[in-house]
């Protein structure tokens, strides 16, 4: 009865746990509520200096985007911040992260494109070394 | 005022009448080229030339050469998401859709006057450019442009004198 009892126990504990396991971000596609950004907006598939990117729609325009590389490996997490909201002194709160080592970070302006069309700033978690960044140039 | 669509009809509408006997309109020789470019992080987008002068009637192709973007030639006028009127009375308004990397889009303006238009995605970064066709007698259209597009635009003299005005990036 003891044992049987841990079983079932074990199996509800498992069960609570999987969704969050579930969804594997490490490699292309991340599955869930994640979108192809080029199927989503007129965009390559590829963009070089990012690789290619996956959001969850209901969280544009900041984000995460999630940049692959041509093997399916995930390369960056992606924010893109409207320049106005950074002026608007906006707060972006419990944006969520791919998880993973991030090894750098970088941040640039972004004069838009489709999807987040106002000029904006990304700023990007690398978890790749930024030797590799190279896998994602073009 | 003719997209690269429209044009094979123009083309059969002229052999039609020279089934007739009749001569077909002139066309303007050549075809201007205007590059939609961007830089490597994308932080600047621009038409290349920015400005230029075309014959009445003269194919002009915009391409994409920008390899992380995509970008749209777009005429402003009202039946552009209410944009202003920026181009002569009477000429039909143009949208390229957007382009992606080597797409390019066509087009043909049979009347004189300045022509202003902006990339859809990028008109808050001030990506517009301006045509002259012939050689207007009207000045400038009345409309204001929107705030973004007004640094960048070379003045109809310049392009009138130059025939082609880049920026320098």
């Amino acid at each position: 009865m003891l044992i049987r009892t841990i079983l079932v126990a074990g199996a509800f504990a498992m069960a609570a746990s999987s969704p969050a396991q579930a969804q594997n971000l490490d490699k292309a596609p991340p599955g869930g509520s994640y979108k192809k950004v080029s199927e989503l907006v007129k965009l390559p598939d590829f963009l070089p200096g990012m690789g290619t990117l996956y959001v969850d729609p209901k969280t544009l325009p900041a984000g995460p985007f999630l940049a692959y590389d041509h093997d399916g490996r995930l390369a960056s997490t992606i924010y893109m911040v409207p320049v106005e909201d950074i002026q608007g002194q906006k707060k972006l709160d419990n944006l969520k992260a791919a998880g993973g080592k991030v090894d750098h970070v970088d941040m640039y302006f972004n004069a838009g494109h489709p999807g987040v069309e106002k000029p904006h700033y990304h700023i990007v978690l690398w978890h790749i070394a930024e030797a590799d960044e190279a896998r994602v140039a073009k | 005022m003719m997209a690269r669509r429209t044009v094979l009809r123009a083309g059969g509408w002229a052999a039609g009448l020279a089934l007739l006997g009749l001569p077909a309109p002139a066309k303007a020789e050549g075809v201007v080229e205007i590059r939609m470019r961007g830089n490597a992080d994308g932080s600047k987008v621009w038409f290349d030339p920015v400005g230029v002068l075309v014959e009445p009637g003269q194919t002009i192709r915009w391409t994409n050469v920008d390899p992380g973007n995509s970008h749209t030639s777009t005429a402003y006028h009202p039946a552009n998401d209410g944009r202003p009127l920026r181009i002569p009375e009477g000429a039909a308004p143009w949208h390229s859709d957007y382009l992606l990397p080597d797409q390019s889009f066509e087009l043909r303006l049979t009347v004189a006057g300045v022509y202003d238009y902006f990339c859809l995605p990028h008109e808050e970064a001030g990506m517009v450019g301006r045509i002259v066709v012939g050689h207007p007698q009207d000045g400038l259209p009345a409309a204001t442009l929107p705030e973004p597009a007004r640094p960048p635009l070379p003045s109809v003299e310049e392009i009138l004198r130059r025939k082609v005005v880049r920026i320098d990036q």
